[in-house]
C-alpha cells in the first residue's frame, strides 16, 4: 500500500495561483471555498521586507486532529494516507473545522447549486449553453458522486448543504494514478506528489536531496505535506492580496 | 371544569387566570419566533447565521449557539448541587429551592440539546448518525452521551422519585390532576418502608450523579482544552473553569427563578431570605474562585504565551473583545462584592442577592462567548487576516426562543406539579 504524501518546492512557486484554479474546476468546489490556497507573504520592516508564497492544501495528517475530534468518523485516515470525509456520513458539527490548526476545512453553508463561482441562471450562461449545445456549466463530473476504492463517497466539493469539505489530494484522480489537479497544472512545476514509502518516488528524492520542513510540526499532527527549497515562515508573517471571499 | 366537591390544590396547581394566560402566550410569541428563524436557517442552509468558515473566510465556524450549548448545560450543574447539599449534609432549609433547581437542570439539559441540533448543518443526521457511528474518542460524543443521555436520564429519574411521595398525597383528594398524580406516584403510598428506600435510593444516586455531573461539564472543557487548533484554547485550566463557571451561573439561575417564583406564587414565607443568603454565600465563594481564575488565565496569556495566544488575549484585554470582556468582568466584580460586604456584615436583604444571582447569569453568556469565538477569529496558527463574527437576527431569534422555550417549560410544570414539597418539615415528622 504506498503511503502519499507532497512536496513542494518553494523555490519554484511564484505565486501565480494556477493550482487554485485548477481545483475548483477538478473538483467543482462552491464560491469562496478553497481546498488549495497559496498565501502572498510578506515578511520584515521597511525597507527590508520580502515577498514569497506558501502553497496550502490540506496537510493529510497521519495524526490528524480533524479525524480525532469527529463524533461519528465522517472525517478518517485511509490506508494510503489520505485523510478523507465521508460526505455521506457527515453530521455538519465543524468540529473538526475548529481542530485544524491550517483551516483547511470548508462548511457548505448553503446550498451548494446556490453558490457556484457563475449564477449558471444568468442569461450570459443561457448563452454559453447555446454555444456549448446545450451543455450549460457547471460541468458535472461523474467520479464525484461515485464511492472510492473503500466503499465511500469521498471525493468532489459542493456536495451537499451542511457538510464539511476539504482538499481530497483528488482522490478521484489518485484512484486512477493520475496526479492531483494541483499538481498537474502547476507551470513552475513546484508541486510534486507520490508515495513517500517508495525511495525511488520523486517525492523521496526531493526529499532526501533536500531540508525540508512541515507547517506547524510543533502540535505533533505529522503533516504529509513537505516544504523544501526556502526556510519556514517567519514567526510573525504577513499575508498580503489575501482573498477575501466569504460566501 | 372543577367541580365543588374538588380539593383546592396548593401553589395554585391546576388553575389559571388571566396574568398566566397572558404569560404563556408571551412565551409562545417568543417561542414561534425562534421556530420561524429555524425554519429560514433549514430552508435556506447556516448561510443565515453569521458563522463562516475559519482561514481564508476570516469567519468563526461556532459561534451563539455552542457558547449557549456550553451555558445551558453549565446552568444544569445546579440541581444537583442543591439535592447533593441536601441529601448529604442534611441542609434541610434548602428542600423548599429543590425541586425548582431539579427543573431547571433538566429544562436546561433539554435546551443544551436543542441548542447542539439547532447549531448541526445536519440535525435530522446528528440525531442517528451519534449513535450509528458514535465515536467515544472524540469529545463531542463525550459531552452528548454523558451530558445528554446520562445526565439527562439520571435527572429526570431523580426528579420523578423526589416528587412521588408529593403526588401520592396530592393523589388522596379529588381533583382534576387526580390523575395525573396517581400515575406520578405509582403506587406509593408513604408507608415508613417506602420513605426510607426513597432515601436511600436517591442518596446512592445523588453519589453516582455528581461523578457524572464533573466528568460531563469537564468534558465540555476537554472539547476546546484539548485542542491546538487554535490558539487560547488549549490548557489544563479549561475543564476546572468550566466546572466552577458551570456552579456560578447554575446558582445565579436558581435565584432569578426561586425569587420569579416567590413573586408570581406569593411563597414569601416558604422561600425566605434564609435560603437566598445561603445560595448568595455559595455563589460568592464561586464567583471568588472564577474570577482567581480569570486572573491566572490573562497573566498566562500576557507573560508566558506564545505570540498566537498572546493575539487572542490582546483582542480579549485591549482589542475587538474588550467591551464584552471587561463587561464580564466588571459584572462578576460587582457580584462578588455585593455578595462580600453581605456576608462580612452578616446582615442580609433580596434584592443584593438577586441583581448578584442576574449579573453571574448575565456573565456566565459573556464569558462563554469569549471562550468559543474570540479564538476562532484571532487564534488562527496560519497567516490568515483577522476574522470577524457577528450573530444575524436569525441566531438571535433561536436563542430567544429556546429561553422562552425553558421558562414556558418550568411556567406550565409548576402549574401542574408542587414547586416545593406539599408537606413541611413538621407535617413530615
Amino acid at each position: 500500500m504506498p503511503r502519499y504524501g507532497m512536496v513542494i518546492d518553494l523555490s519554484r512557486c511564484y505565486g501565480c495561483r494556477a493550482c487554485m484554479v485548477a481545483c475548483k474546476v477538478e473538483n467543482n468546489t462552491p464560491g469562496a471555498h478553497f481546498w488549495m490556497y497559496v498565501f502572498r507573504i510578506e515578511e520584515g520592516e521597511y525597507p527590508n521586507t520580502q515577498v514569497s508564497f506558501l502553497p496550502r492544501p490540506c496537510m493529510h495528517c497521519d495524526n490528524a486532529p480533524g479525524v480525532k475530534v469527529c463524533p461519528v468518523g465522517a472525517r478518517y485516515k485511509r490506508e494510503d494516507g489520505l485523510v478523507a470525509t465521508d460526505w455521506d456520513r457527515c453530521i455538519g458539527c465543524r468540529y473538526c473545522e475548529v481542530a485544524c490548526p491550517y483551516g483547511v476545512n470548508y462548511f457548505n453553508w448553503k446550498k451548494p447549486e446556490k453558490n457556484q463561482y457563475l449564477d449558471w441562471d444568468t442569461p450570459a450562461a443561457q448563452v454559453l449553453g447555446r454555444v456549448t449545445n446545450g451543455a450549460v456549466p457547471p460541468y458535472d463530473n461523474p467520479d464525484l458522486d461515485q464511492p472510492m476504492k473503500d466503499k465511500r463517497r469521498t471525493a468532489g466539493g459542493g456536495q451537499r448543504k451542511g457538510v464539511i469539505e476539504k482538499c481530497t489530494f483528488c482522490v478521484q484522480r489518485v484512484e486512477k494514478g493520475l496526479q492531483p489537479a494541483c499538481v498537474a497544472n502547476c507551470p513552475a512545476f513546484a508541486l510534486h506528489f507520490g508515495d513517500l514509502d517508495d525511495s525511488n518516488s520523486q517525492v523521496s528524492k526531493l526529499l532526501a536531496e533536500n531540508p525540508s520542513f512541515r507547517l506547524e510540526e510543533e502540535y505533533n499532527t505529522r503533516p504529509r505535506v513537505y516544504y523544501i527549497g526556502a526556510p519556514p515562515p517567519s514567526a510573525h508573517p504577513r499575508q498580503i492580496e489575501a482573498v477575501k471571499a466569504r460566501e | 371544569m372543577a367541580t365543588k366537591s374538588e380539593t383546592r390544590l396548593p401553589y395554585d396547581l391546576g388553575r389559571g387566570g388571566a396574568g398566566f394566560f397572558l404569560l404563556v402566550l408571551g412565551l409562545l410569541v417568543l417561542v414561534a419566533l425562534g421556530v420561524v428563524a429555524y425554519a429560514r436557517q433549514w430552508a435556506e442552509g447556516d448561510v443565515v447565521t453569521g458563522l463562516r468558515d475559519l482561514g481564508t473566510m476570516g469567519g468563526a465556524p461556532w459561534g451563539l449557539y455552542v457558547a449557549f450549548v456550553v451555558h445551558f448545560v453549565g446552568v444544569s450543574f445546579v440541581g444537583y448541587t442543591v439535592a447533593a447539599l441536601i441529601g448529604l449534609f442534611n441542609l434541610d432549609h434548602l428542600r423548599p429551592i429543590a425541586r425548582m433547581a431539579l427543573a431547571l437542570t433538566v429544562v436546561s439539559l433539554a435546551l443544551g440539546a436543542l441548542s447542539v441540533l439547532a447549531d448541526l448543518g445536519q440535525p435530522l443526521r446528528g440525531i442517528v448518525n451519534l449513535f450509528l457511528y458514535a465515536r467515544p474518542q472524540s469529545p463531542l460524543f463525550g459531552t452528548f452521551s454523558t451530558v445528554l443521555v446520562g445526565y439527562m436520564v439520571a435527572s429526570l429519574v431523580f426528579l420523578y422519585l423526589d416528587g412521588r411521595r408529593d403526588a401520592a398525597l396530592l393523589a388522596r383528594a379529588p381533583s382534576r390532576l387526580r390523575g395525573f398524580y396517581r400515575l406520578w406516584a405509582a403506587g406509593y403510598r408513604d408507608t415508613p418502608e417506602e420513605q426510607d428506600r426513597h432515601r436511600r435510593t436517591t442518596f446512592w444516586l445523588i453519589l453516582a450523579v455528581i461523578p457524572i455531573l464533573v466528568v460531563a461539564i469537564s468534558t465540555e472543557g476537554f472539547v476546546f482544552g484539548l485542542q491546538s487548533g487554535a490558539a487560547g484554547w488549549g490548557g489544563a485550566l479549561q475543564a476546572p473553569g468550566f466546572v466552577v463557571m458551570a456552579g456560578v451561573s447554575g446558582m445565579g439561575h436558581l435565584i432569578v427563578v426561586a425569587f420569579t417564583a416567590r413573586k408570581l406564587l406569593g411563597l414569601q414565607d416558604r422561600i425566605t431570605l434564609r435560603q437566598f443568603s445561603w445560595l448568595g454565600n455559595v455563589l460568592l465563594v464561586l464567583v471568588a474562585a472564577y474570577l482567581y481564575f480569570i486572573v491566572v488565565e490573562v497573566l498566562t496569556g500576557i507573560y508566558q504565551a506564545h505570540h498566537h495566544e498572546a493575539r487572542v488575549t490582546r483582542a480579549l484585554l485591549v482589542g475587538d473583545y474588550a467591551w464584552l470582556f471587561w463587561l464580564t468582568v466588571g459584572m462578576l466584580v460587582v457580584s462578588f462584592l455585593l455578595l462580600l460586604i453581605q456576608f462580612l456584615r452578616r446582615r442580609y436583604s433580596l434584592w443584593p442577592i438577586v441583581l448578584s444571582g442576574a449579573l453571574v447569569s448575565l456573565a456566565g453568556i459573556g464569558k462563554r462567548y469569549l471562550i468559543v469565538v474570540p479564538s476562532q477569529t484571532h487564534g488562527r496558527l496560519l497567516p490568515y487576516l483577522t476574522g470577524f463574527y457577528s450573530p444575524t437576527w436569525v441566531e438571535y431569534s433561536v436563542v430567544v426562543g429556546l429561553l422562552a422555550l425553558g421558562a414556558l417549560a418550568l411556567v406550565l410544570f409548576f402549574r401542574v406539579f408542587p414547586i416545593m414539597e406539599v408537606a413541611t418539615r413538621e407535617q413530615r415528622r
